[in-house]
C-alpha cells in the first residue's frame, strides 16, 4: 500500500467516523426532545436517575477531590511568582476566576471521561458483542433512544452540578493558602472571591460544562456502538474512546474560550 | 431438487405454492472486501419452517441478521410479507420487525433487568397495556417456554438452556408471525438441546407460526424442519424437503450429511491467499 493510499484510507475512515457521530448526535437529539420531561412522552425516568447517580452523585468525592488539589496547586504556584511583586492579594483573582472560567470544568469533564466515558464504551460494546443492540433492534426499539438518551440526559443534568462542585472546591482550597500567607480568615476570602467573580466567569464555564458532557456521552456510546470483533474489541474501543474525548474536549475548551474572549468580554 | 455442480441450484417454486412470506433475491453481502454471501436466493412459505443449514463461517447466521433487517446488503433485496427490508424506511422496519421475533445464538438478555423485565420490554415499549395485563402476559409467556416462576430471576440466575428459553419468551412477547433462531442448541448439552427442539415443535403445532432455524447440528434440524438449506461458502447449493436432502447426491452436502473432514490441503490456495493479502 502506498503513501498515497494509506493517507486516503485513513481520512475516509475518520470522515466516516465524524460522519457516524454526527448522525449519532442527531438522532439523540431527537430521542432526548422524545424522552425529556418537558417536551417528551417516551419518559425513560427510571434509566436517568439511575444514570444521574452513577455519573454525578457517585463522581462528587473524587472530583471535589481533584479539584481541591487543583485550586491549592495553582494558589501556591501563583503565590510563589507574585509575592516577588508584592501582589499576592491577586491569587484570590487567579484562584477564582481559573477555576470558574477553566479548571473547575476541565477537571470535572477529566474525571468523568475516565470514571464515565470509559464505561459508557465498555457496556455498550459489550451490549453489541452479546448481541443485546441486535435484540433491541430486532424488537423495533432504537438502541440511541433505549441506552443513549438516559445517559446523555443524567449527563446534561449533572455536568453543571458537578462543575459548581469543582469550583467550589477548587475555591476554598485556595482559600487554605491565603490563610497562611495573608494571615486572610476563609469568610474575608470567600467575600473576596465573591466580589471578584462576575457572572459571566460562572456562566462560561458552564456552558462549556455542557458541551463536554455532550462530547463524553456520544464518544463514549459511539466507541462502543462501533465495536466489533469480541471482548479486545471493547478494550481498545475503551481507550479509544477515554483518549478520543479528551482530545475533543480540550479541543472545545480552546474553541468556547477563543469565542468568550473575541464575543464576551 | 436439483444437485450437481458445486454452485449448483436449486428447486424451482411451484406455482401452485402460495406466496412466500418470507423471499431472498439475489442477496450479496460482503465485509470489506469479502463476500460473504453470493447472490443467495430463499423462499420461505407461510407457517413452515425451514432450517438454514451449513457449516462455520458458511454464511448462515449473516443472511439471518438480514432478514431481520439487522444489516444491509450489498446487493439484492428480502422480501417480509411484500416489504423490501432492503430499502424499506425506519418506519416500514418498526412495522416488520414488530411482526418477527428472534432468539440469538447468545440469547443476549439484558443483564441488568430481570427475566419478567425483559420479557415485558417490548409490551411495555410498544402496547398501551396496563402493567397488571402485562404482568400476566409475561408469566404466560415464559410458562409457555416451560420457565414459569423465574420473572424475578436476572439472566445471569439462569442456566444456558433456561436463558435460550427466556429468549423465545421475550421473541414471542408480541405474538410474531415469524419466529427465527441462530444456533438454538449451541453450547448446550444433548438433553437440553433436545428441549430447545421439542419448544420449537410445540410452537410450530400450536401456533403455526412461521419458523427460521440457523443451525449446524443435523439431528435437530431433521426433527423440526419441514423444508431445509443448504449454505456452502455463502452460496446455497440446496433448497428442499428432509427427503429430498437426505437422498441428495450432491458432493458437499454428502459430505455435510455424513460427517466428512475436508481433505487436507483442498484450499491451500485460497488458505494462501488469505495469508499474503495483507
Amino acid at each position: 500500500m502506498n503513501a498515497l493510499e494509506t493517507v486516503g484510507k485513513s481520512t475516509i475512515e475518520k470522515v466516516e467516523y465524524v460522519g457516524g457521530l454526527t448522525v449519532q448526535f442527531w438522532r439523540g437529539l431527537r430521542s432526548s426532545w422524545r424522552a425529556n420531561p418537558i417536551t417528551g412522552n417516551r419518559l425513560r425516568w427510571k434509566s436517568t436517575v439511575r444514570q444521574m447517580a452513577i455519573v454525578g452523585v457517585h463522581a462528587l468525592p473524587v472530583v471535589c477531590l481533584i479539584s481541591a488539589c487543583t485550586g491549592l496547586i495553582l494558589a501556591l504556584q501563583a503565590g510563589a511568582e507574585l509575592r516577588q511583586f508584592g501582589a499576592l492579594q491577586f491569587v484570590i483573582n487567579l484562584v477564582g476566576v481559573s477555576m470558574t472560567r477553566e479548571l473547575g470544568p476541565l477537571m470535572t469533564a477529566v474525571v468523568v471521561i475516565g470514571r464515565s466515558g470509559s464505561a459508557f464504551s465498555a457496556e455498550i460494546g459489550t451490549m453489541v458483542v452479546t448481541e443485546e443492540i441486535d435484540a433491541l433492534r430486532s424488537m423495533a426499539l432504537d438502541p440511541v433512544e433505549f441506552v443513549l438518551v438516559p445517559k446523555y440526559l443524567a449527563m446534561m443534568a449533572m455536568m453543571p452540578c458537578l462543575t459548581i462542585a469543582a469550583d467550589t472546591a477548587g475555591i476554598l482550597a485556595g482559600g487554605i493558602y491565603t490563610f497562611y500567607a495573608l494571615d486572610m480568615s476563609m469568610n474575608l476570602y470567600v467575600q473576596a472571591t465573591l466580589e471578584v467573580l462576575l457572572t459571566r466567569d460562572i456562566v462560561s464555564g458552564l456552558v462549556k460544562s455542557i458541551a463536554f458532557g455532550t462530547i463524553i456521552v456520544h464518544v463514549g456510546c459511539f466507541e462502543g456502538f462501533i465495536v466489533r470483533g469480541g471482548p479486545e474489541g471493547v478494550g481498545r474501543a475503551t481507550t479509544s474512546a477515554v483518549v478520543k474525548s479528551i482530545f475533543l474536549v480540550v479541543l472545545a475548551d480552546l474553541l468556547f474560550t477563543a469565542f468568550f474572549y473575541f464575543f464576551w468580554q | 431438487m436439483s444437485a450437481g455442480a458445486e454452485s449448483s441450484v436449486l428447486a424451482s417454486r411451484d406455482p401452485a405454492q402460495p406466496e412466500p412470506i418470507i423471499s431472498v433475491q439475489d442477496l450479496v453481502v460482503r465485509y470489506g472486501d469479502n463476500t460473504v454471501l453470493h447472490g443467495v436466493n430463499l423462499d420461505v412459505l407461510p407457517g413452515e419452517t425451514m432450517v438454514i443449514l451449513g457449516g462455520s463461517g458458511s454464511g448462515k447466521s449473516t443472511m439471518l441478521r438480514h432478514i431481520e433487517a439487522l444489516a444491509k446488503p450489498a446487493s439484492g433485496r428480502i422480501f417480509i410479507k411484500g416489504v423490501d427490508v432492503t430499502r424499506a424506511s425506519e418506519k416500514e422496519l418498526v412495522e416488520i420487525r414488530r411482526i418477527m421475533g428472534i432468539s440469538f445464538q447468545s440469547a443476549a438478555m439484558f443483564n441488568s433487568m430481570t427475566v419478567g423485565d425483559n420479557v415485558a420490554l417490548p409490551l411495555r415499549e410498544h402496547t398501551k397495556l396496563a402493567e397488571p395485563t402485562i404482568k400476566l402476559m409475561t408469566r404466560m409467556k415464559l410458562e409457555q417456554v416451560g420457565l414459569g416462576g423465574v420473572e424475578d430471576l436476572f439472566p445471569s440466575q439462569l442456566s444456558g438452556g433456561m436463558k435460550k428459553r427466556a429468549s423465545v419468551a421475550r421473541a414471542l412477547a408480541m405474538d410474531p408471525e415469524i419466529l427465527m433462531f441462530d444456533e438454538p442448541s449451541a453450547g448446550l448439552d444433548p438433553i437440553i438441546a433436545a428441549g430447545i427442539d421439542e419448544l420449537i415443535l410445540h410452537l410450530k403445532s400450536a401456533f403455526k407460526m412461521t419458523i427460521i432455524v440457523v443451525t449446524h447440528e443435523l439431528e435437530s434440524a431433521f426433527l423440526i424442519a419441514d423444508r431445509l438449506c443448504m449454505l456452502r461458502k455463502g452460496t446455497m447449493i440446496a433448497v428442499g424437503t428432509k427427503d429430498e436432502i437426505r437422498n441428495s447426491g450432491h458432493p458437499r452436502i454428502r459430505q455435510f450429511l455424513d460427517r466428512v473432514a475436508d481433505e487436507a490441503g483442498e484450499d491451500q490456495g485460497a488458505y494462501l491467499e488469505r495469508l499474503t493479502e495483507r
